[in-house]
């Protein structure tokens, strides 16, 4: 009795480790990176892992710039959904991953603790690659759109308080703010607003990113930190506050990489880089967050789609 | 300004290509909708829920091979069991997104922190019940196997494991739901299993991922908890009667 | 080591941070509980009671442990929405099995005799079960309260990624709070579980009739306040809590 209990446990335990196995080997995942075709300037290049932040235009921007490098024969990984700049900040510099997609503006109030208001994209991005390069790090070509933080509320409240520039929130009563909850401590958020506009009578409501539209409809908050290339801009009716004063800064997207990473993957690495960069228009970003978000597309197909009509695959 | 022009101009060349436009039911967010799921299955649930499955049977496959080491190393030496037990409990204790977390820093975002944090959790579970199953046995089954000449590790093996068997299935049932249950919130740390494609969810709020990658779940652990009582029946029939064993 | 060093640093520096999310780590606990309680108590004890619908009953428990904590909250997103009475009924959904089951098998398992005798000296059903069932059933009754309380308090961590604020907000907020931050919210959540845990326990000890409490310890039987993650022994199903 007992040694048929043993074997009982026994034959469950090896069909465990069979299916592991089995999973093992039929597991397929963004991360496993495609075989390198002789002949392309990325064979044999070493391995490169990018990694992307924790939204939609993240995961995006993570696909075309890994999709577009392998199809020249590099060899890349991609590390998903990581997290805000902090975090993935520290990925970077832990040598976690070799590079990610950063917006300007954010690298130097959230990272260089740089709240210098700074008067135009270019000037915004010589002081990133300033910083960036002291700290060994390279900047490739930014593009031409950029992604800003904004305030929306719904148009009837706007219309009630007669809202239309961020500054105008001083006047309401108390107000909920639904964010993400980085929001709480940087420039480019709460802190600016306090210290630039004055605004204190916010109830701060931390919310994953993506929730906070859904909290906007329902009414639990009145304000809600958006992304200006969102897709859900584009669909649902929301008044974007003006932000006169630019404490949400200029944000365009810059590929940040280590540079021994950028010297020992060639001269063809930062050019793929760069023609990938060189396309994203704000309409195209536009056209591709809804892609993912309003007709919940796969962002690895969205961004296939767009490198093949731009030749870039 | 000529630089935003000259960019005007790069821009111009940009194509946007026509992308695939969703139905009714996923444009307006409805509470279900069975075609998005069905046209996804293979290249979203499918793979979470394998990768899933996976790092569920490797992390309950470890801790339980650790945790009967420790066990029978308590068992034998008394004093074992308070400082294991501690550390296994303080273990536990910590929120599972906290203890991912602490080990992002030391193991990385790799399936090794998610698997050492996992481990982690069965460890007080595998091991209480394992020892509690070796305590129980039995006296008049050890004097048995005494009186047969059985000598201590033959005795353990042969006679204080198997009548064990019951309460460590117990315990790997008890580990196995929980493990599934921590393996969604691992989803913080590495993009698989079935967290994976409710973190992505977040993104628009989009209900049908939400319910489909939550009911997966909750099937998966529904099914896993099924089978084991399933192979505890099949191993301890003499329960099946309702004992008060 | 550096850093849990300064989540005590954290913790001083931020008290009033910390007390503040505590509190609403409490409300949104104590409300799922409150609702569990409502629903679950009664339909258990009435079960109990008529010897009625013991296999529901008894797996409900197991049901519930299985249910992947993080898994309902999605559902719950994805059927209710945001907000603190969506997350509340998820929560709530966690809570009800282990009172369910104890209410449950607390009147079911009073013994027959004791019943009967009751029912001999003339007691109506409902002084039966009012003066013999339902105080001899309140050390399991409230071991099934205590078991879900705290499954509750670890799980509201988890409650953060929906919006339902507490404790949790700081764990998921390691980009604010650093490290340090996470660590000393981690060490909060996990004393105010073992608070909760102590405090329900005291409430059992004091419920139980002396006489109980008496009879148990001398019989040598198990105490009838096992605590969290009691082992589960083939044949009788002790809830075990977990801690999310």
């Amino acid at each position: 009795m007992h040694s048929k209990a043993m074997q009982g446990v026994a034959v469950a335990v090896a069909f465990a480790l069979a299916v592991v196995v089995a999973a093992c080997g039929s597991s397929s995942s963004n991360n496993k990176s495609a075989s390198t075709p002789s002949g392309k300037p990325g064979a044999g290049k070493p391995a490169v892992t990018i990694g992307d932040k924790n939204f939609t235009e993240q995961f995006i921007l993570g696909q075309l710039y890994a999709q577009a490098l392998r199809a020249k024969g590099f060899t890349v990984n991609v590390k998903n959904d990581i997290g805000s700049s902090e975090l993935i900040d520290k990925a970077l510099t832990s040598g976690q991953i070799n590079g990610y997609p950063e917006y300007s503006g954010i690298v130097l109030t959230a990272i260089a603790h740089d709240n210098k208001s700074y008067p135009s994209p270019q000037a915004t991005y010589d002081a990133v690659k300033k910083f960036e390069n002291g700290r060994g790090y390279g900047v490739l070509n930014m593009t031409p759109f950029n992604d800003v933080d904004a305030l929306a509320v719904k148009p009837a409240y706007a219309k009630q308080h007669n809202l239309a520039q961020v500054p105008d929130l001083k006047a309401v009563g108390r107000f909920a703010l639904g964010a993400p909850p980085e929001f709480k401590t940087r420039f480019t958020g709460l802190v600016g607003m306090k210290q630039v506009y004055g605004i204190t009578n916010v109830s701060f409501k931390p919310l994953a990113i993506g929730l906070q539209y859904k909290a906007l409809d329902a009414g639990q908050i009145q304000a809600a930190d958006v992304f200006t290339t969102d897709g859900q801009l584009q669909r649902g009716s929301y008044t974007i506050l003006k932000d006169p004063k630019n404490i949400f800064g200029f944000q365009n997207v810059v590929p940040i990489f280590s540079q021994k990473t950028i010297a020992a993957e060639g001269p063809a690495f930062s050019q793929v880089l760069n023609a990938v960069s060189a396309k994203l228009t704000i309409p195209a970003m536009q056209q591709m967050n809804a892609a993912v978000d309003l007709d919940k597309n796969n962002p690895a197909e969205v961004a296939q789609k767009f490198l093949q009509a731009n030749n870039l695959l | 300004m000529i630089a935003s022009i000259a960019h005007g101009l790069v821009a111009a060349q940009t194509v946007i290509p026509k992308f695939g436009h969703a139905d009714d039911c996923v444009r307006q967010n409805r509470t279900f909708c069975w075609g998005w799921f069905s046209d996804h299955w293979d290249d979203v649930f499918q793979p979470a829920l394998i990768d899933h499955i996976k790092l569920t049977l490797i992390a309950v496959v470890i801790g339980f091979a650790i945790s009967i080491v420790c066990a029978i190393f308590a068992y034998e030496r008394g004093w074992f069991e308070r400082p294991f037990s501690v550390f296994a409990g303080v273990l536990y204790t910590i929120p599972s997104l906290a203890l991912f977390q602490l080990l992002v820093p030391i193991t990385g975002l790799t399936e090794l922190t998610v698997e050492v944090a996992l481990v982690s959790y069965t460890l007080l579970i595998l091991f209480r019940n394992t020892l509690t199953g070796l305590r129980e046995v039995p006296e008049d089954a050890r004097e048995a196997a005494r009186g047969m000449g059985l000598t201590a590790h033959q005795m353990l093996w042969r006679v204080e494991v198997p009548l064990a068997v019951p309460a460590i299935i117990a315990g790997v049932r008890v580990a196995t739901v929980t493990v599934i249950s921590l393996a969604t919130v691992a989803a913080f740390v590495v993009d698989e299993g079935l967290g994976a494609p409710i973190f992505a969810a977040l993104q628009s709020s989009f209900n049908t991922e939400f319910i489909a990658a939550g009911a997966l779940a909750v099937l998966l652990a529904l099914l896993a908890d099924a089978l084991l009582v399933g192979v505890q029946r099949v191993v301890t029939p003499w329960t099946r009667a309702g004992g008060t064993r | 080591m550096n850093d849990f060093v300064n989540a005590f640093k954290f913790m001083g520096n931020n008290l009033d941070l910390l007390l503040n999310k505590t509190v609403e780590h409490l409300e949104l606990s104590g409300a799922a509980i409150g609702v569990a309680l409502a629903i679950a108590l009664p339909i258990g004890l009435w079960l109990g009671h008529r010897h009625r619908g013991s296999f529901v009953a008894i797996n409900a428990a197991n049901v519930g442990r299985a249910l992947p904590s993080l898994a309902i909250i999605a559902i719950g997103l994805g059927i209710l929405g945001i907000g603190f009475i969506n997350v509340m009924f998820a929560l709530v959904v966690l809570a009800v099995p282990p009172i369910l089951t104890n209410a449950y098998l607390g009147v079911d398992q009073v013994d027959r005799d004791t019943v009967s005798a009751a029912e001999g000296m003339g007691m109506r059903p409902s002084q039966v079960f009012t003066r013999v069932e339902l105080p001899i059933s309140l050390p399991l009754v409230f071991a099934g309260i205590r078991t879900s309380a705290v499954y509750v308090v670890a799980t509201a961590t988890l409650a953060a990624i929906a919006g339902g604020g507490g404790l949790g907000d700081i764990i998921v907020n390691q980009a604010s709070y650093k490290l340090a931050g996470v660590i000393a919210a981690a060490i909060w959540v996990a004393v105010l579980a073992l608070l909760v845990d102590a405090a329900f326990g005291l409430l059992q000890r004091a419920v139980t009739p002396r006489g109980l409490r008496r009879a148990a310890a001398m019989s040598g039987a198990p105490p009838p306040d096992e605590g969290a993650a009691a082992p589960l022994v083939a044949g009788r199903p002790v809830p075990g809590a977990e801690v999310n």
